[in-house]
């Protein structure tokens, strides 16, 4: 069977096209798009009104493939994200039958590796089978920052495997099979060495640091 | 506020310094925790603990906006300011234990917890150090409160057990806790259960900060 209708839910409380969660669910949409998918795309920071969210629980209902695009905060999912998973899942839990949805979570952190997603990844998981969603699978990112927000295709081979990996997870999804395990082998797979990734995550934050001219603040322990 | 409390000094008792904050993260709605709280507080208040109880979806508490600004524009502090935020992450940093009361949700923390520890981000640097070959933030503060946490599962599922169990590892390895303790109890569970099964899970966490106060 092949999907036919999707929800994007992006996690990130960024505003619109600035996320990285964004980036990478629009790629991976516009990939489903070109299978012939029709997709819908919903933000959590805007589906906290119950009209928005009313919004939302309808397309979840009637689509057949729901992709969460999430960034990984304090090792989870970040609050926006669980309590719109614990509203879908009260919604779902009142249906004597549920509409069958295929479920992807894509799981993004600043941390060099994607390992570090895999609670929150398990956590999705949990979320699947209490809101009788049929789990196809959940792929983690490892050094997201470097991602700023942009379109994956205008990163260039900095984005080469993660593009491949999100391309596989595209044909399996049309083809109505489960994410193979080489797409996240592609995305495991890092742009940079951690160390360099690291290097340049830290002069970055230097950095910003100084535009605002904190600099020499950034280890102030005000609450102490 | 009505939903901070002191709930014990006791001088004579033998580690009269601990100060604990908990965190309830019980949804609109759902009263399984109490119980589960009265018998913590109860427990906590014999051992002489000082605690601030945050009944969390009671207070004004602004979700963070993934801004990063408490890194690099005021290190250390929230923009946000006029809710609860600094107050309770204020509280945590000063506090040797820090126990998380919540329903387990899909394994995890309910969103009312998710909404105080995602604002806790500025409680360490934005600069990284690694533990064991992975990546983490360094610390801010010279030192950070003891983990503990309590789930309250309505269902028996091991696998929602799994991951709250590796939840509480990892936080407690990205919050540099000195010390964790993880308890997982049946919502309706008798109070003889809570006791015991507090008392076991807390023991070590309880013993650390007296041997560290000794």
């Amino acid at each position: 069977m092949s999907a036919r209708r999707a929800v994007l839910l992006v996690g990130s409380a960024r505003p619109s096209g600035t996320g990285n969660s964004e980036a990478l669910g629009a790629y991976l949409l516009a990939r489903l798009a070109e299978g012939g998918l029709k997709a819908e795309v919903f933000h959590v920071a805007r589906c906290q009104r119950p009209e928005k969210e009313e919004l939302l629980l309808a397309a979840v209902d009637r689509a057949d493939l729901f992709v969460l695009s999430t960034p990984m905060y304090v090792d989870a999912l970040p609050y926006l994200v669980t309590r719109t998973a614990e509203r879908i899942a009260a919604h779902r839990a009142t249906q004597p039958e549920k509409s069958a949805v295929r479920f992807l979570a894509m799981v993004n952190c600043g941390f060099p590796e994607w390992e570090q997603t895999r609670t929150a990844l398990d956590i999705c998981r949990a979320f699947t089978r209490q809101a009788g969603f049929e789990w196809v699978g959940g792929l983690g990112l490892g050094g997201g920052e470097a991602i700023h927000g942009r379109p994956l295709e205008e990163l260039g081979g900095q984005t080469r495997n993660l593009r491949r990996g999100l391309d596989l997870t595209a044909e399996a999804l049309l083809a109505g099979r489960v994410v193979p395990e080489e797409a996240q082998a592609m995305l495991a797979r890092p742009a940079v060495p951690s160390r360099l990734y690291t290097a340049i995550g830290s002069l970055g934050w230097l950095r910003a640091a100084r535009r605002q001219g904190t600099l020499r603040k950034l280890g102030d322990r005000p609450l102490e | 506020m009505n939903d901070v409390t002191d709930a014990a000094v006791d001088s004579a008792a033998p580690h009269p310094a601990t100060r604990a904050v908990v965190l309830n993260g019980a949804l609109s709605g759902d009263e399984t925790l109490a119980p589960v709280e009265n018998e913590l507080l109860e427990l906590l208040r014999e051992t002489g603990t000082l605690v601030r109880d945050f009944q969390l979806r009671d207070i004004p508490l602004a979700h963070c906006q993934g801004c990063f600004e408490c890194w690099v524009k005021t290190p250390g502090l929230c923009k946000t300011d006029g809710d609860a935020g600094r107050e309770i992450t204020g509280a945590l940093i000063g506090s040797d234990l820090m126990v998380i009361l919540t329903p387990v949700t899909f394994g995890g923390y309910s969103s009312e917890i998710k909404k105080a520890m995602d604002r806790s981000i500025c409680l360490v640097s934005p600069l990284f150090r690694r533990v064991d070959g992975e990546v983490h933030h360094r610390k801010r503060y010279r030192r950070y409160p003891a983990l503990a946490a309590v789930g309250v599962l309505h269902a028996p599922d091991e696998e929602q057990e799994r991951i709250f169990r590796a939840l509480v590892e990892r936080n407690a390895l990205n919050l540099d806790s000195p010390a964790t303790s993880v308890c997982v109890l049946p919502a309706g569970a008798s109070a003889e259960t809570m006791r015991d099964r507090l008392t076991t899970s807390l023991e070590p966490v309880l013993g650390h900060l007296a041997g560290r106060a000794a």
